[in-house]
């Protein structure tokens, strides 16, 4: 006798179904697992091992893996200022130039220049120019008297700033050197072409180079080095000094003086920087008013 | 037959139903689970290595570490007092070397609380869940983030061990005051290392991570001692200690680390510091860089401003009757400047930092007063040919304000006494003469004085500026006066020499650069005016008070006695002392009488200096070669003779300064 499942089925039939092999083994079989699992937990380590095996396909996010990535581009930074700070100082230390340190030096970037180097820097200058960022007197106190511990070059917008500092990290000393200073010296802008009368500043002061040099052989020898501070610079120049004129203002203790060179149809004037009491001296002579 | 036939037709229906129900919850769960997986943050091979962040180290100025930045010190479990662990697994997880991630009976129970009992949530976190939710999640409150977080512990359980887990865990759990990682955390609550930590101390820290703010034992022992008599009931319930050894450690009251009090920075100072140097490189960089950065910090000096400034406002809390119970105590602020360099040497912001963390030597803009008129009479000197010789009266002085109401200004006693040289009328502080000075100036001039000197908040241009009604902080008041006892040159404050990162290389370097912004004899000048001030004058407390160094000061007392200030110099120290209220009320004393700054701050600067100072030898203000002292009659600015045994006054002028008609030579 058969019966469709929907068929009511009388106590026993239902009794029997129910208890049915495979029933008993279905409620067996979900007993063991429902138990199993609360005694061994094999739910949650076959789920954890399955998450291990699949660990490295999923994304490295999470506060642990943000801290990480922070204290990385902490390092990174920090390494970044020092890698750009040594390479700023190796270059500096291969640098044979003022100009070169200002143009490699961003504003607000500093390196340190040993003494020695700072020494041939200021040595390569022009002895005029030279004078003109520091007394060479000032610099011998500065680097051979004992107070200066360390120099500092610091860049600027427009130039650079070099700090002679004591061991208490004091400034004893300070120079600006502005680009337009540096051009001057770089591009050699102490020698113009023209002749002396392109300049009006020598008007009424401009003298043949045998009565220049006349006048200048009657100043006290110990004199002369005060008036012509910078005699390679001249002796350096190709061609023939004819003419030397006396710009008509003074500047921080200088008065320049124009050389007109004059060399293979070419005429240009050299500026050299002399001492004022020494041109004023030589002014005397040359009007003929010396004593 | 036919009823009992369709009651097992419906008991089969169901068996099968829920058997069908449990493959499909089954299959649920499994594509719920791969979905999620997916999107599981990843886990680092070495959980324990996460937690190592490299830390910065601040120096005081005498190479002591005074402050670890973004500190997470890991220490292995075996560095750690059995007594702790113990306390934390019979707190927090008593089941956490049985399970494999959860608890699923708190779990289920926890579940039907939360769904069943509106309003109680109950949780069933086990120590990896935890563990999973601090290292990789938010604390937002979902089933997804609850469920996401279920899924790492069952990774974090497959690949570690229960010691590993542990291990993590208790390095970076939050036990309050900023103390990450129970090293950090026994350091800063009793001073010691993890691993001396007594059954009574493992005891009350393992009952913080529940309620960090709210157990701080620092600010609630009372509810921290409850609490650790959970943490104790939980460690008998569960077998770790007995009942004697429960009572015996529930007797105990911890000695607290009261020096540390908070793992946060614990000083004005190292705070303003902090502050310029995430400004420089960015928070990433000064937490997570581990660079080094020497400060100008003089711990002594900063011992010394603590103590000073505390025990001249308690002073203070007596002579004006109040306790703080049931109205506010006055604030205060000291800084201490070294004028030869502007390094910061000492800096206090307030009464106790860790009530209120706000910087008033940085931050508080107050009104300075009379101690404005030093750059009132330099400018004055400077611009108009004054001198300290220079006869005025003090009259009554109505100055036309376009736009306003006349500006009256009145002398502090109310009164006018006559014709005075302008030393004296410095000396006495007399408004009227400042007012008239700044009418001959213009108030610009004076504004352009003190922003040479370093004075950046706002200033009006207004004639009330010569009685300092400009907002001003005490940093920027020893900064501009160290510029007086600097001979006029100028040193921007700082608060580090150098940084560097964990190697030693520099980062940054700072140069002590002058900036020439005043001239010498006239600053000079004012510099003798305010040596009067401390020996005759407003602020002769200084003197009272023993202090006998030559200084140089300028008492401030603004409108109604809102604020207090003394600043004042030797010539190797110079430090502003302000006192007033937070908020906007008068310094009054019991008997309703104003608090002057000669009253309120000056005893506080007297004792701070005198300390700082003791171990120096005296120094004299150098005397610029163009200042020449000349002994006048106060009343008539006219020169007296040395030898003229009538009281006359020394001053200080300048060579071709003229006196009644006389060009000093």
């Amino acid at each position: 006798m058969s019966f469709e499942w929907y068929e009511s089925v009388g106590t026993r039939e239902g009794l029997k179904r129910t208890i049915s092999f495979l029933n008993i083994s279905v409620l067996i079989l979900s007993a063991i697992l429902v138990f199993s699992e609360f005694r061994f937990d094999w739910g949650e380590q076959m789920l954890g091992r399955f998450l291990a095996a699949v660990n490295q396909t999923r994304p490295e996010k999470g506060a642990v893996w943000e801290l990480g990535r922070d204290t990385l581009t902490a390092h990174e930074t920090v390494n970044q200022l020092i890698d750009r700070k040594s390479d700023t100082q190796a270059f500096a230390r291969r640098i044979d130039s003022f100009s070169g340190i200002a143009r490699h030096l961003l504003p607000g970037e500093w390196v340190t220049l040993d003494k020695s180097h700072f020494k041939d820097l200021y040595r390569s200058l022009p002895l005029t120019h030279a004078r003109q960022i520091m007394d060479p007197a000032r610099l011998i106190w500065l680097l051979n008297g004992d107070v200066t511990d360390r120099i500092f070059c610091e860049g600027l917008k427009n130039g650079i700033k070099i700090y002679f500092i004591d061991t208490g990290n004091r400034v004893i000393h300070q120079i600006e050197l502005t680009q337009e200073t540096l051009t001057v010296i770089t591009e050699k802008k102490y020698l113009k072409p023209g002749t002396l009368e392109s300049f009006g500043e020598f008007s009424g002061r401009i003298y043949p180079v045998d009565r220049f040099f006349d006048a200048v052989f009657k100043l006290p020898g110990e004199m002369i080095p005060d008036l012509l501070p910078d005699t390679d610079l001249l002796l350096d120049q190709e061609g023939v000094i004819s003419r030397v004129g006396i710009w008509n203002e003074a500047e921080e203790g200088f008065i320049r003086l124009g050389f007109e060179i004059r060399h293979q149809n070419r005429v240009r004037v050299l500026f050299v920087n002399a001492r004022e009491w020494a041109v004023w001296q030589l002014g005397l002579i040359l009007r003929g008013t010396h004593s | 037959m036919k009823p009992i036939g369709s009651i097992w037709t419906a008991i089969r229906l169901a068996f099968f139903s829920g058997l069908m129900l449990v493959c499909a919850g089954i299959f649920s769960v499994t594509v719920l689970v791969l979905y999620t997986a997916s999107d599981l943050p990843r886990l680092p091979e070495d959980l324990s290595r996460i937690i190592e962040t490299p830390q910065s180290l601040v120096y005081n100025a005498a190479g002591q570490v005074v402050l670890h930045l973004g500190e997470r010190e890991s220490v292995p479990l075996n560095r750690v007092s059995p007594d702790f662990i113990n306390a934390i697994v019979a707190t927090e997880d008593h089941r956490f070397f049985l399970h494999h991630g959860i608890n699923k009976l708190r779990t289920l129970k926890a579940l039907y609380v939360t769904l069943f009992e509106p309003g109680r949530v109950e949780g069933a976190s086990t120590i990896t869940q935890q563990l999973a939710k601090n290292l990789f999640f938010s604390f937002e409150q979902s089933f997804s983030r609850k469920f996401r977080e279920l899924l790492v512990s069952f990774q974090i359980e497959a690949t570690h061990s229960k010691a590993e887990i542990l291990e993590v865990y208790i390095n970076q759990i939050h036990f309050g005051a900023g103390a990450q990682g129970i090293e950090k955390a026994s350091d800063t609550f009793f001073g010691k290392s993890a691993r001396d930590l007594t059954l009574s101390e493992a005891a009350l820290l393992a009952g913080l991570p529940k309620s960090p703010s709210a157990y701080n034992p620092f600010y609630h022992m009372d509810r921290a001692l409850k609490r650790r008599q959970v943490v104790l009931q939980r460690m008998k319930d569960t077998g770790y200690i007995t009942a004697d050894q429960a009572s015996l450690a529930a007797s105990e009251i911890p000695e607290l680390n009261r020096e540390k009090k908070d793992a946060r920075s614990g000083s004005y100072f190292l705070d303003a510091l902090i502050k310029a140097l995430i400004d420089t490189y960015g928070e990433n960089v000064v937490y997570k860089g581990g660079i080094r950065v020497h400060s100008t910090l003089d711990s002594r000096l900063q011992d010394l401003a603590k103590i000073s400034l505390g025990q001249g406002l308690d002073r203070l809390d007596q002579e004006m009757g109040v306790s703080g119970e049931n109205s506010p105590r006055p604030q205060g602020a000291l800084v201490a400047i070294d004028p030869s360099t502007g390094a910061v040497r000492a800096m206090v912001g307030g009464r106790d930092y860790f009530i209120s963390e706000f910087n008033r030597a940085t931050h508080a803009r107050r009104q300075a007063g009379s101690g404005f008129k030093p750059f009132v009479y330099y400018t004055a000197f400077e611009k108009n040919g004054l001198h300290p010789g220079t006869l005025m009266t003090d009259h009554a002085v109505t100055i036309p304000v376009a736009g306003a109401p006349d500006w009256q200004p009145q002398n502090f006693d109310r009164g006018f006494q006559g014709n005075m040289v302008l030393k004296t009328a410095m000396t006495r502080s007399v408004n009227t003469i400042a007012a008239q000075l700044v009418q001959l100036t213009g108030p610009d001039a004076v504004i352009d004085t003190a922003r040479k000197c370093g004075i950046n908040s706002p200033m009006q241009d207004v004639f009330s500026i010569a009685l300092g009604t400009a907002g001003v902080t005490p940093l920027e008041m020893t900064a501009a006066f160290s510029v007086f006892a600097n001979a006029g040159n100028r040193h921007a404050p700082f608060l580090f020499w150098r940084v560097e990162d964990a190697f030693g290389r520099v980062l940054f370097e700072h140069i002590v650069q002058e900036q020439p912004v005043l001239d010498p004899g006239t600053a000079y000048q004012v510099v003798d005016m305010m040596k009067a001030v401390v020996d005759t004058g407003s602020g002769r407390r200084v003197r009272d008070h023993g202090f006998t160094r030559p200084c140089a000061g300028k008492t401030g007392t603004s409108n109604n006695f809102m604020d207090a200030w003394f600043t004042g110099f030797t010539p190797t120290l110079c430090t502003s002392v302000w006192v007033g209220f937070d908020k906007q009320h008068p310094l009054r004393d019991k008997n309703g009488v104003g608090i002057t700054g000669g009253r309120g701050a000056a005893p506080v600067w007297a004792q701070f200096m005198h300390q700082a100072l003791a171990d120096e030898p005296e120094r004299k203000f150098p005397v610029p070669k163009e200042i020449r002292f000349e002994k006048i009659d106060p009343d008539t600015g006219c020169r007296v003779d040395f030898r003229d045994s009538r009281a006359g006054m020394v001053v200080a002028v300048k060579k071709g300064q003229v006196l009644c008609g006389e060009t000093v030579q």
